[in-house]
C-alpha cells in the first residue's frame, strides 16, 4: 500500500458519499470507522472520508430508512454501532449506481467528444 | 428512533478507540496514536452537532428561520415607530373591545347558574299582552290550581316581593326590598346556605315563627360578613323575624332583595284577600321538572291546565287582557333582557374589529409598497416567494402580537365597564370577570389578522423584470394598489357610518325623551318616599301622621307647597299594575267591548297645585274630603273627553267595577268634583292618560310626599327629614329627588345605551379618519411627480388642494352610500330574526353622513396641503 501525499487525494464529488456508503455496506454490516477505512482502502487511499461528513451521512441514511443501526462489539472490544443495509437501501443503491453511470457517461461524452464521422 | 446524546457520544468514542487501536497495532506509541486519532477525527463537537442536525425536524428549521425573521422585523419596525404604534393601538382597540364584549356575553348568556341541576329549573310567567302587562304574576288560588293539577313539575316554589320597613340590622330604620317565600322555594331553586340554614316547609303557615335568610350580597356588603348575625331578631314592619341563615352567592331573581323571609312575616300574605282572591296577583312562580319530563312536555301541560283554569273562572281573565302563560328555563329567562343588547354590542364590536383590520391592512399595504425595492432586492438574491411571505408574516405577527397583548390588557377595564353597563339588563353581569378564554380569543383574532395581513401585499413577480424596482429608490404606485387602498378606506367609512347612524338614532331618541314636555313642574318639585308601613296602612293614625307632616313641612322657609300622593311619576311606573276597570253613570260600552281601564292614584289636597298640573274644571280635594264624608273623585282630561263628550263630567258619578275590588263588597259610586290636565306618570314620553284621582284622606295613604321649593330643592332635604322624624322617630325618609332627576334616573339605561354605542362609533370614526388620512398621504407622496408636472404646466396650488380634498370627500361619499345600502340590508336581515328593528330617522342619518364627510375633509387637509406645496423642480428631478 503506497501512501499518497495529501494533495493527491481527491475531493469527494457532492452526492456520491451516500452511494459509496451503501456500496460498502453491501458486504455486510460495518461500523462508522470500518466504513471510512473501507472506502479509503478500496480507492487506493485516493478518497478519504472526513468523519465530520461520514457520521451525519450515516444518520441521514438511517433516517431515510436505507440503513438500520444495531449495537455490537467491535474488534477493539468496544461497544460500536454497526450499520446494516436494508431492502430499501439495496434498491436505492441500484438506483444511485444507474444514475452514476449515466452521469459518468454524460460527462465522458462532453470531455472526450467522439468524432462526428463515427456516428 | 432518534439517537440521544449518549448514543452519539458512544458511537464517536467507539470510532476513536478503533482508530487508536489500529495505530498502536501499526507500531505507534499510545500517546501519539491517541493524538493522531483525535486530529484525524477533527472537531468532535462540530460533528456531533451536525449529526443531531440530521435528526431534527423540518419545522424546527422553519421556526428558526421565522425567529430570525421576527428579530429582523423588530429591527425594521423600530425604524417605523409611528406606523407600528398606529397599527398596534388600532388592533388593540379592536381586539380589546371584542374580548371584553365576548367575556360579558359568555358570562351573561352562556354560563350555567350555580343552582343545583339548573337545567331542570324552570320559570313560569303569566302575562296580559292585551293590557300591556308583561308580567301579571300569579294569585294564590291560581297557584293552588297549578300545583294540584300539573304532573310534569315535581315541585313549585313561590316568591313575592314586599317592601318592609326594617329596624335592627345596621344603621337607621329603612325600607328594604324583601322576598316572601313558601317553604319549598329554596329546595326548588336548588340553593344552599353559606351559614345557618335556609327556609323549609316547617317555616310555612300562620303559626310558624318569623324567620329570615340574608342574601349573600347584603351580608357581605352591609354587614361585613358578620357571622354573629345568625339568631338576631329584626323588626320587619309590624312583625319580627329571626335571622336563620345566609344564602350562597346566586343570581337574585326575580328581584334583588336584601332578605328573604317566610310567609308569617307579611300580614298581607295571611289575609283573606291574598288567600282567596283569584285576581290578587303578586307571586312569581318557579318549578323543577319532574324526572323524565322535558321542558316541552311541561310547557304543554301547564298551558293546557292554565287554559282550563281560565275557562272555569272567566270573570278573572277578561278576553281583552288576552292572558297567556310562558314557560322557560330560568337561565334563559334571566338572560333574555340582556340578549338583544349584548348581541347588538357584539355586532358593534365585530364592526370595530373589521374597521381596525382594514385600517391596519391599509397601513401595511402602503408600507409594503414603499418596501417594494427591498423585496425586489431580496427576490433577486434568491429569496423564494415563501421566504418573502415569511418576512411579511413575521412583521405582521410582531405587530398583531403586540396589538393582542395590549388588547388583552385593555380588556380588563373594558370588561368592568361593560359589565356594569350590562348589569342594568341582567344581574348576572355583576359576576363577570375577564376569563382565560379571552386570552385565546385575543390570540386567535391576532393570528387571523396577522395571516390575513401577510397576504395583502403584492410580491415582486418572478416573471416581471425586476430592474425597475431595483434601480429606482422612489415609490411607485400601481393602479391596483391604489384601488385596494381606497377600497379599504371606503370599507372603514361604510362601517363607521353604520355605527354612527345607530349611535345617532339612540341619541335622538334620548334627547326626545329627555326634552319631552311632561306637564309637571320638573325643577322645583322634590319627591320623597315616606312609606306608610311603619304606621300601618290606611288607619286614622297614618292619616294624622301625613297631615301633621304636611303642616310641619309647609311652615319651613323656602317651601311653597306640600302634598301627599301615592305615586312618584316614572319612578313608581308599573307598581300599581295596568289599571282597573271602571264605569261612569250613563255610559254603556259598545257590544263586545269591556269597561274602560284607568290608573288609580291617591292624592291629598293641593297635590295638583304643588306638581304644577292645571285644574280644568270643578274643584280640588279639600281637608273636608275625609273618612265618612261623600265619596268624591277627580278625573283626567282624557276621561272627561272620552266618556262625557258633552263636557259635563263634573257632578256625575264614577264606579270601580274591576274584579280586584270585589273583595271589598259592592262598589260605591263617587261623585266627580274636578277635571285636571292629562299627565302621564307611567311613561317619560307622555301619551293620553286615563287617570282617576281619589282623595288620600278618604281612601287611605300610600306614602309619597311632594314639596314645591322656591329655592334649591335639595337644600330642603335635611329640614324635611327632621320634621318627619320629630313626628315619628322610626319613619324612613328616602329617595329625595326632583322630578327632573327622577326622569334622568329612569332614562339612565337609555343614556348608557347611547353612551356605549357612541363610544364604539367614536372609536370607529377615529380609526376611519386615520385610514383616510393615511391613504391620501400615501397617494400624495407617491404622486409628487404628477403634482410637479401639474404645477409646471400651470395648475394653481389651490386647485391641487381642492383636488386632494375632493378625493377624500369622494372616498367618504362612496363609503357612506355603501354603508347606507349595507346598513339597510343588515336591518332587513336583523328584522327577520328579531321581529322589529328600528331604523334611524333622517336626522341621525344626515348627521352621521355630515360628520363623516367633515371628518374625511379634515383628514385630507394635511396631505392636500403637502400636495399644493410640492417643489416643482425637485419633483421633476426626483426620477
Amino acid at each position: 500500500m503506497t501512501k499518497h501525499p495529501d494533495e493527491q487525494r481527491l475531493e469527494l464529488l457532492q452526492g456520491t458519499l451516500d452511494m459509496l456508503i451503501l456500496r460498502t455496506l453491501q458486504w455486510g454490516p460495518q461500523h462508522g470507522h470500518g466504513i471510512g477505512q473501507a472506502i479509503r482502502a478500496r480507492s487506493d487511499e485516493l478518497l478519504k472520508v472526513e468523519t465530520g461528513s461520514l457520521y451525519p451521512a450515516l444518520h441521514r441514511l438511517v433516517k431515510r430508512g436505507w440503513l438500520k443501526p444495531e449495537w455490537g462489539v467491535s474488534e477493539a472490544n468496544q461497544r460500536a454501532k454497526y450499520y446494516r443495509l436494508t431492502t430499501a437501501g439495496k434498491a436505492q443503491l441500484s438506483r444511485e449506481q444507474d444514475r452514476w453511470s449515466q452521469l459518468v457517461d454524460a460527462i465522458g461524452r462532453i470531455m472526450n467528444p467522439a468524432p462526428a464521422s463515427k456516428e | 428512533m432518534r439517537p440521544d446524546q449518549h448514543d452519539l457520544d458512544e458511537e464517536i468514542r467507539g470510532h476513536l478507540a478503533l482508530s487508536i487501536k489500529e495505530r498502536i497495532e501499526r507500531g505507534e506509541d499510545p500517546t501519539s496514536a491517541r493524538l493522531a486519532a483525535l486530529k484525524e477525527f477533527g472537531n468532535v463537537t462540530l460533528t456531533r452537532d451536525s449529526m443531531r442536525g440530521v435528526w431534527r425536524h423540518r419545522w424546527l428549521d422553519a421556526a428558526e428561520a421565522l425567529a430570525r425573521d421576527i428579530r429582523f422585523a423588530l429591527r425594521a419596525l423600530l425604524h417605523a415607530k409611528g406606523l407600528a404604534a398606529t397599527v398596534v393601538v388600532t388592533l388593540a382597540l379592536g381586539i380589546g373591545a371584542n374580548a371584553a364584549i365576548f367575556s360579558v356575553v359568555r358570562g351573561v348568556l352562556l354560563r350555567p347558574l350555580v343552582n343545583r341541576d339548573e337545567d331542570r329549573l324552570i320559570y313560569i310567567r303569566q302575562s296580559a299582552p292585551g293590557l300591556g302587562a308583561e308580567n301579571t304574576t300569579f294569585s294564590v288560588p291560581e297557584l293552588n290550581d297549578l300545583k294540584s293539577r300539573v304532573t310534569t313539575i315535581s315541585a313549585f316554589g313561590d316568591f313575592s316581593t314586599v317592601d318592609f320597613a326594617m329596624v335592627g340590622l345596621g344603621g337607621e330604620p329603612r325600607m328594604v326590598k324583601a322576598g316572601v317565600v313558601g317553604g319549598s322555594f329554596f329546595d326548588v331553586m336548588g340553593l344552599r346556605p353559606v351559614l345557618g340554614r335556609l327556609l323549609n316547609e316547617h317555616d310555612d303557615g300562620p303559626k310558624a315563627a318569623g324567620a329570615a335568610v340574608l342574601t349573600y350580597r347584603f351580608w357581605t356588603t352591609s354587614l361585613n360578613s358578620d357571622p354573629t348575625v345568625i339568631g338576631k331578631t329584626v323588626r320587619l314592619g309590624p312583625r319580627t323575624a329571626t335571622v336563620v341563615g345566609v344564602l350562597e352567592p346566586s343570581v337574585p331573581y326575580p328581584a334583588d332583595t336584601e332578605i328573604i323571609a317566610n310567609v308569617v312575616t307579611s300580614p298581607h300574605h295571611l289575609g283573606a284577600t291574598m288567600v282567596t282572591s283569584r285576581v290578587h296577583r303578586m307571586t312569581e312562580l318557579f318549578g323543577r321538572l319532574a324526572p323524565g319530563a322535558s321542558l316541552e312536555a311541561a310547557r304543554a301541560e301547564l298551558t293546557a291546565v292554565h287554559a282550563g283554569m281560565m275557562r272555569e273562572h272567566p270573570e278573572a281573565y277578561s278576553a281583552k287582557a288576552d292572558v297567556q302563560l310562558r314557560v322557560t328555563k330560568l337561565r334563559d329567562q334571566i338572560a333574555s333582557p340582556a340578549r338583544t343588547i349584548l348581541l347588538v354590542l357584539l355586532a358593534a364590536a365585530a364592526v370595530v374589529f373589521v374597521i381596525a383590520c382594514s385600517n391596519v391592512a391599509n397601513l401595511i399595504l402602503a408600507r409594503s409598497v414603499r418596501r417594494e425595492g427591498e423585496l425586489a432586492v431580496r427576490a433577486a438574491l434568491g429569496a423564494g416567494s415563501g421566504a418573502l411571505r415569511r418576512t411579511l408574516l413575521a412583521e405582521s405577527l410582531v405587530l398583531c402580537g403586540a396589538g393582542a397583548v395590549l388588547g388583552v390588557v385593555l380588556a380588563r377595564p373594558l370588561v368592568a365597564m361593560v359589565a356594569r353597563y350590562a348589569a342594568r339588563f341582567s344581574v348576572r353581569a355583576l359576576e363577570v370577570t375577564v376569563d382565560p378564554s379571552v386570552l385565546w380569543i385575543g390570540a386567535g383574532l391576532a393570528m387571523a389578522a396577522a395571516v390575513l395581513l401577510a397576504y395583502v401585499p403584492r410580491l415582486p413577480s418572478p416573471h416581471a423584470p425586476a430592474g425597475l424596482g431595483l434601480t429606482s429608490g422612489s415609490v411607485r404606485i400601481t393602479p391596483g394598489t391604489n384601488r385596494r387602498l381606497r377600497m379599504f378606506a371606503t370599507t372603514q367609512i361604510a362601517f363607521s357610518f353604520v355605527l354612527l347612524a345607530g349611535a345617532g338614532m339612540l341619541l335622538a331618541t334620548l334627547v326626545a325623551m329627555q326634552t319631552a314636555s311632561t306637564g309637571y313642574n320638573m325643577r322645583q318639585v322634590l319627591a320623597f318616599d315616606i312609606p306608610a308601613s311603619v304606621t300601618s296602612l290606611g288607619d286614622a293614625k297614618a292619616i294624622n301622621f301625613y297631615q301633621e307632616a304636611t303642616r310641619g313641612i309647609s311652615r319651613l322657609p323656602g317651601v311653597e307647597g306640600v302634598a301627599v300622593g301615592s305615586f312618584v311619576p316614572w319612578r313608581d311606573a308599573g307598581s300599581l299594575g295596568p289599571g282597573f276597570q271602571f264605569t261612569v253613570e250613563g255610559y254603556k260600552p259598545a257590544d263586545g267591548e269591556e269597561n274602560p281601564r284607568a290608573r288609580m292614584r291617591m292624592v291629598a289636597p293641593r297635590f295638583f297645585a304643588v306638581l304644577g298640573v292645571p285644574l280644568l274644571a270643578g274643584r280640588d280635594f279639600t281637608d273636608d274630603d275625609r273618612r265618612g264624608t261623600e265619596p268624591v273623585t277627580i278625573v283626567s282630561q282624557s276621561i272627561a273627553q272620552r266618556l262625557f263628550p258633552n263636557g259635563d263630567a263634573v257632578n256625575r258619578h264614577l264606579t270601580w267595577t274591576d274584579p280586584v275590588f270585589a273583595i271589598f263588597g259592592k262598589p260605591v259610586p263617587s261623585r266627580i268634583v274636578g277635571v285636571v290636565a292629562d299627565v302621564d306618570d307611567e311613561n317619560v314620553v307622555p301619551g293620553p292618560a286615563l287617570t282617576v284621582y281619589q282623595p288620600a284622606w278618604q281612601i287611605g295613604v300610600a306614602g309619597r310626599l311632594f314639596v314645591h321649593a322656591t329655592g334649591d330643592p335639595y337644600a330642603l332635604v335635611p329640614a324635611v327629614t327632621r320634621v318627619i322624624r320629630e313626628i315619628s322617630a322610626d319613619q324612613p325618609v328616602e329617595r329625595a329627588a326632583t322630578l327632573e332627576d327622577v326622569r334622568a334616573e329612569v332614562l339612565s339605561p337609555e343614556r348608557l345605551n347611547a353612551f356605549v354605542f357612541s363610544g364604539f362609533a367614536g372609536i370607529a370614526l377615529l380609526i376611519a379618519v386615520v385610514g383616510v388620512a393615511g391613504v391620501l398621504a400615501f397617494s400624495v407622496s407617491a404622486r409628487t411627480r404628477e403634482f410637479g408636472i401639474r404645477l409646471a404646466v400651470g395648475s394653481a396650488p389651490r386647485q391641487l388642494l381642492g383636488r386632494v380634498l375632493s378625493e377624500g370627500a369622494q372616498i367618504a361619499a362612496i363609503g357612506i352610500a355603501a354603508g347606507a345600502a349595507g346598513g339597510y340590508g343588515l336591518a332587513r336581515v336583523a328584522a327577520s330574526f328579531f321581529g322589529h328593528v328600528q331604523l334611524p330617522g333622517a336626522l341621525p342619518v344626515m348627521g352621521a353622513a355630515a360628520v363623516l364627510i367633515g371628518a374625511a375633509v379634515v383628514a385630507s387637509l394635511m396631505p392636500a396641503a403637502r400636495a399644493s406645496r410640492v417643489d416643482v423642480l425637485q419633483a421633476l428631478r426626483s426620477e
